[in-house]
């Protein structure tokens, strides 16, 4: 699961083009938008084209994504239990 | 008594000038590194510009609103264009960017300044075929013609690749409309300068 995590913290940093921020900035239990990394909902469909890029998941229900983009744990968790590649 | 020139800002040296610019004298707004090329040029040269006028980001309520966006430049959104096509160019690795997708508008630049400065006032993107004073300072004079623009930021942002860029940002009070021979007088002068 570590290791699932930092390869996540990495894909987003990349995806969002978070330029300053590096992998151990990101709290795993801090919330991904509003406070935490303040991401705006672009880059919450960036998450979706990238879970299911990624990791095989294709979300049916984009607002079912307010659940998974919880925190770092509950989308690495949700990636564990529903990856296809 | 001689009428002072326009201020105005001029950058055309790649995108690695614009972060390095953005780190050195801007610094607190990250959506920068998301922004297209287009948006950066903008935004990079309006915040310089702002800075050698010495104007505050914020003023009253009255001011947002008289302060309008008029921008021009050639190729629009074209650069932004081809990075969102690449993403959706081979059907068996077909996964569109949202985030390259927002920037397919040449008007999303004149977002982003508005955005960051809190102005409500018109904003507008003329494509032309390349800079033209005359027909730059026609389209100013024009946007005075409302009943709420006192000034406008004003320039020609042009992205041809993700490192070609040339922007001028420049600002003209409603009273530099007035004599549109002498704006575009002054824009051709600017206009100079970049293509140096």
């Amino acid at each position: 699961m570590e290791e699932l995590i930092l390869k996540l913290k990495q894909e987003i940093i990349e995806v969002l083009n978070l330029e300053d921020i590096k992998p151990e900035d990101i709290d795993n239990d801090a919330p991904l938008f509003g406070e935490g990394l303040g991401l705006d909902s672009i880059d919450a469909l960036e998450l979706i084209v990238l879970m299911e890029k990624n990791y095989g998941i294709k979300l049916q229900d984009p607002a079912k994504g307010k659940e998974i983009f919880k925190s770092i744990n509950v989308m690495a968790d949700y990636i564990q239990k529903n990856r296809t590649r | 008594m001689e009428r002072r020139g326009l201020e105005y800002v001029v950058l055309n040296q790649g995108n690695a000038q614009l972060t390095e610019l953005y780190r050195s004298q801007i610094g607190d707004w990250p959506k920068f590194f998301k922004m297209d090329t287009l948006s950066k040029a903008g935004f990079v040269a309006t915040e310089l510009l702002l800075k050698k006028l010495g104007e505050r980001r914020c003023g009253s309520e009255e001011f947002i609103q008289s302060r309008a966006i008029v921008l021009f430049g050639s190729t629009a959104s074209l650069c932004a264009d081809r990075n969102y096509q690449e993403t959706i160019q081979n059907k068996d690795d077909y996964y569109p960017s949202p985030a390259l997708f927002v920037y397919t508008l040449p008007n999303i630049v004149t977002g982003e300044i508005a955005i960051r400065n809190h102005w409500r006032g018109e904003s507008s993107f003329y494509v032309l075929v390349a800079p033209d004073a005359a027909q730059m300072a026609f389209h100013l004079a024009c946007a005075f013609q409302d009943s709420v623009t006192e000034s406008i930021l004003a320039g020609w942002v042009d992205s041809r690749n993700n490192d070609d860029f040339q922007v001028f940002m420049t600002l003209i009070r409603k009273e530099d409309a007035a004599d549109t021979d002498w704006l575009a007088g002054q824009l051709q002068l600017i206009i100079n300068d970049l293509n140096k």
